[in-house]
């Protein structure tokens, strides 16, 4: 594995073609990416399968007549008609009215775990079997499914005007869920994790009994009417929350002028409490790097500071559409062309602990997973999905879980005049870290 | 290719093994408002080899095919050190090992259409979008997959398949007042290129919608009567039955198979739903799963009862039944697990829409979709375009109408179903188990639904 991943930096033959594809193309861009991966899972109590993944790819944007043609193969060794392919699509493309990445360098340091290359079955099945005893000794009638499993990757991206970065990443991730189907009602819970390294399994373990203890009230139902309701929002269903925002700081949005921040930069639309912070150099977030998808060295920058509108998120091309500076935002598979979006998303802590924030929502709701609610019409700040996972507070105790209701809430409101506490704890969910929050006045449909 | 495909899958030391290999070409042109964003032709080769033993798999992809033997050697080693730790059979329903060349049989192949051709059709579709008053912008996405598929297994399947996919979506989007709204317009197929030529109307259709939509108010939250357009509908059965129909849901869960007894009544005898890969020229089109099993027509309910589920080769076998050639995967990186192909509603005796909408006395109309998720019991998706109806006729226009509900209340609450059934085709896919977006169809009549919670202000 580890002799795979020095191969790109290593290839000779690369740099020989990129000299080549500098005569034939005006300006060019070539992204090269591999990887390897090992993962277990575990199906319905039982271990079901050992995945074992490679990928390669190679894409080329390449100039010509002054417009952008693009490319993609996942034979690592089709360079050649790659570039072709890139050269012959250029002169129907858009126009190059920027500039690819120049040279420059990072000075950051991105986490490497080479213990992620060198994961065995054995070691990854011993942490499943352990997961689901776990859950077991707790609720013996859950069906587990998990998965763990990681493994190492590598990219690089040259272009024309000088840069020629590579990075090496390493990963590894769990997923535990539970489920039980009982005649209407139909259970289930989970937790996931990511990270640059191997997590621990004591850490894992954890997770698993802190899902099972949860899904445990889950099987207990509790009633709920229509109305408006005071809510504690998990970290899971903030990060759905937090959507119109992302949608709204994104450079496309920003260049297309759908996105209502198109002229709110430094308007103040967001309750004080409220800080997010892009940050790719956070040492636990998987969704860092020191490059973004164009060879741009990232930064870390606020987004939204105390409440206040304070940077969008682009490309080389949406920042130059939109005559701001470069923010190092491009994201992108191997086989994709750049889009805008976040690293790490960090959202601030707040004063309050979890435990006193559960005392102030009595009688309301924890909502902890959200079903759909990807599909809102984020752009106006709606958010909206069925209440997969939700419980009624009593006492500060979670007495059971309620159903068949949904969320309606909009976020762009919600986060201006409804917070009534944000947690000092934070969890990460994926790429986003993010506290527990409390609001009021949120609309429930039963 | 064959020779050395069968041969290895033939001689790997497991209970059962199966080798795909992938050659896809794409070409795709995308705009984002007055821009022609991108115009792309990508290559992607790669292959995956599937071992079991002892009912434990070992799954190993690659995209050097002269590694082949290692991979292979690999996958094995997986499925035994896995099966090391089960003590389980393998349980895999038979199917007759098949041969079989399959090749397009398109009536508009994509491939024969120009680039300036597709990029002139499609602009002039944008332009005409964005050509509407109140139109601040526009997504438009069209794209053309021809793959070449190699399958070989262990029993003696060997599959030589050709495929065709084409998609298109596309958006306008409206502001007013700081209000976003869109209207959309898709068509997809498998085999005519030219039914995307002529759409002029539907691209007016969504500009306009999407205008309106921005001028109109937020639904008010609560439980009403909803018809569905067919597209809606078709949506609806695929979140909210199709995915509880996958036979992975069921087979070890003992639980699972109480509540999904077949016999059991789900809905009022007009109800009928059935998921089939037959259907040539659809998205959801398959002559053959990625298991190699010869598709078919599989009813799930009949009269109102469950009849059958969705099946890989593992799932029937696990419950004694038969298996269906729902085993799909996106592509070679993944490998196959139940999917749906093109699921319908069948047409019902309650007449036309006229029919449905007159003795509501206030209700919603929503119209097509913008995507929705299940859990298997709840499911929540969105309209794309919706109005109220108040005392049996169309009224006002409203926006963001999330329907949200259980699956089995809602299939219950099913009060009408009409007799104008109709599938249409799109750009987008399913997704499960991180295999998205996946080529599915779906269609209905419309219908009617009592007590359904639509999210709003």
């Amino acid at each position: 594995m580890k002799e795979s991943t020095n191969k790109i930096a290593e290839d000779a033959k690369a740099g020989d073609f990129t000299g080549k594809l500098g005569t034939l193309a005006e300006a060019f861009e070539m992204f090269q990416a591999e990887g390897r991966s090992l993962n277990v899972g575990f199906e319905n109590d039982r271990l079901n399968e050992i995945r074992q993944g490679q990928s390669s790819g190679v894409s080329i944007r390449a100039v010509k007549g002054g417009k952008i043609g693009f490319s993609y193969s996942s034979k690592p060794d089709e360079l050649d008609y790659v570039a072709e392919a890139a050269i012959r699509m250029a002169p129907y493309g858009k126009t190059y009215d920027y500039q690819f990445a120049g040279e420059a360098r990072s000075e950051h340091t991105r986490p490497f775990d080479p213990r992620c290359a060198e994961l065995n079955p054995d070691q990854l099945v011993s942490i499943c079997n352990h997961i689901k005893d776990t859950v077991k000794a707790i609720d013996s009638e859950a069906l587990v499914d998990c998965s763990v499993g990681g493994g190492i990757g590598s990219s690089r991206i040259v272009t024309s005007n000088g840069q020629d970065c590579r990075e090496e990443q390493s990963s590894f991730s769990f997923f535990v869920s539970l489920r039980l189907a009982e005649e209407g009602n139909f259970v289930q819970n989970y937790r996931f994790g990511a990270a640059n390294e191997i997590i621990e399994e004591d850490v894992i373990l954890a997770e698993a009994k802190s899902a099972a203890d949860e899904f445990q009230i889950a099987r207990k139902r509790a009633d709920i009417k229509k109305g408006k309701y005071t809510v504690l929002v998990a970290p899971t269903a903030l990060s759905d929350l937090l959507m119109p925002i992302m949608v709204s700081v994104n450079g496309s949005a920003i260049e297309k002028k759908t996105s209502r921040f198109v002229d709110a930069m430094g308007e103040k639309l967001f309750d004080e409490r409220l800080t997010l912070v892009d940050d790719p150099f956070h040492e636990d977030g998987v969704g860092g790097g020191l490059y973004d998808g164009e060879g741009v060295p990232t930064q870390k920058r606020a987004i939204i500071e105390k409440g206040t509108v304070n940077g969008f998120v682009h490309t080389l091309s949406t920042a130059n559409r939109c005559g701001h500076e470069p923010t190092g935002n491009a994201q992108r598979g191997v086989s994709s062309l750049p889009m805008p979006g976040m690293h790490n998303l960090v959202m601030a802590p707040g004063t309050d602990s979890l435990a006193e924030m559960r005392q102030k929502a009595d009688g309301g709701l924890y909502l902890r997973q959200l079903l759909g609610s990807f599909t809102s019409n984020f752009l106006a700040g709606q958010v909206s999905g069925n209440i997969s996972l939700g419980f009624l507070i009593k006492d500060g105790e979670l007495v059971g879980r309620v159903k068949n209701c949904a969320l309606n809430v909009n976020s762009f409101d919600l986060l201006k005049s409804n917070i009534l506490g944000i947690s000092k704890e934070r969890e990460w969910i994926g790429g986003r870290y993010l506290p527990w929050l409390l609001v009021d006045g949120v609309q429930i449909s039963a | 290719m064959k020779d050395q495909l069968t041969e290895l899958a033939r001689r790997a030391e497991a209970d059962y093994c199966e080798i795909r290999v992938e050659d896809s070409r794409q070409t795709s042109v995308a705009f984002q408002g007055k821009d022609l964003e991108n115009v792309q032709e990508s290559h992607m080769f790669g292959g995956n080899v599937r071992a079991c033993v002892n009912g434990c798999w070992g799954f190993v992809t690659f995209n050097d095919l002269s590694t082949l033997d290692s991979r292979v050697q690999e996958a094995v080693r997986n499925a035994r050190a896995a099966a090391a730790a089960n003590a389980e059979k393998t349980v895999l329903a038979a199917v007759d090992p098949v041969e079989d060349v399959v090749k397009l049989d398109v009536k508009s192949d994509p491939r024969k259409v120009s680039l300036e051709d597709k990029i002139s059709l499609f602009g002039g579709y944008n332009e005409r979008m964005l050509g509407h008053s109140g139109v601040t912008s526009t997504n438009l996405r069209y794209f053309d997959t021809y793959t070449h598929l190699h399958f070989a297994n262990s029993e003696g399947t060997w599959l030589d398949r050709e495929a065709l996919d084409m998609g298109m979506g596309a958006s306008a989007v409206a502001r007013n007042n700081g209000t976003t709204a869109r209207g959309t317009a898709s068509e997809g197929g498998r085999a005519n290129f030219e039914s995307f030529r002529g759409m002029e109307k539907r691209f007016d259709e969504a500009a306009e919608a999407a205008v309106d939509a921005a001028k109109s108010e937020v639904v008010e939250g609560g439980t009403y009567t909803v018809i569905c357009d067919p597209h809606l509908a078709g949506v609806f059965v695929h979140e909210a039955f199709g995915h509880l129909s996958e036979g992975d849901n069921v087979a070890e869960d003992p639980r699972m198979q109480e509540v999904l007894k077949l016999g059991r009544r789900f809905g009022e005898k007009y109800l009928n739903i059935w998921d089939t890969g037959l259907d040539t020229g659809l998205r959801g089109y398959l002559p053959y799963d990625d298991e190699g099993v010869p598709t078919q027509k599989t009813w799930l309910i009949r009269e109102g009862e469950l009849v059958g589920r969705l099946h890989s080769r593992e799932t029937a076998g696990r419950m004694k039944e038969k298996p269906t050639g729902n085993a799909r995967a996106i592509n070679y990186r993944f490998p196959p697990i139940p999917r749906m192909r093109n699921t319908c509603i069948g047409n019902g005796p309650h007449g036309s829409f006229e029919d449905l909408i007159k003795d509501v006395k206030l209700g919603i109309y929503a119209i097509e979709s913008s995507g929705g998720q299940t859990n298997g019991e709840l499911f929540t998706f969105t309209a794309g375009q919706a109005f109220m109806i108040r005392d049996g006729k169309l009224a006002e226009r409203v926006r963001d109408v999330t329907l949200s509900g259980n699956v089995f209340d809602t299939l219950r609450n099913i009060t009408g179903i009409g007799g104008d059934f109709n599938v249409q085709d799109g750009a987008g896919g399913c997704g499960k188990g991180g295999q998205m977006p996946l080529p599915v169809s779906h269609g209905s009549p419309h219908i009617r639904i009592k007590d359904v919670v639509i999210g709003g202000r």
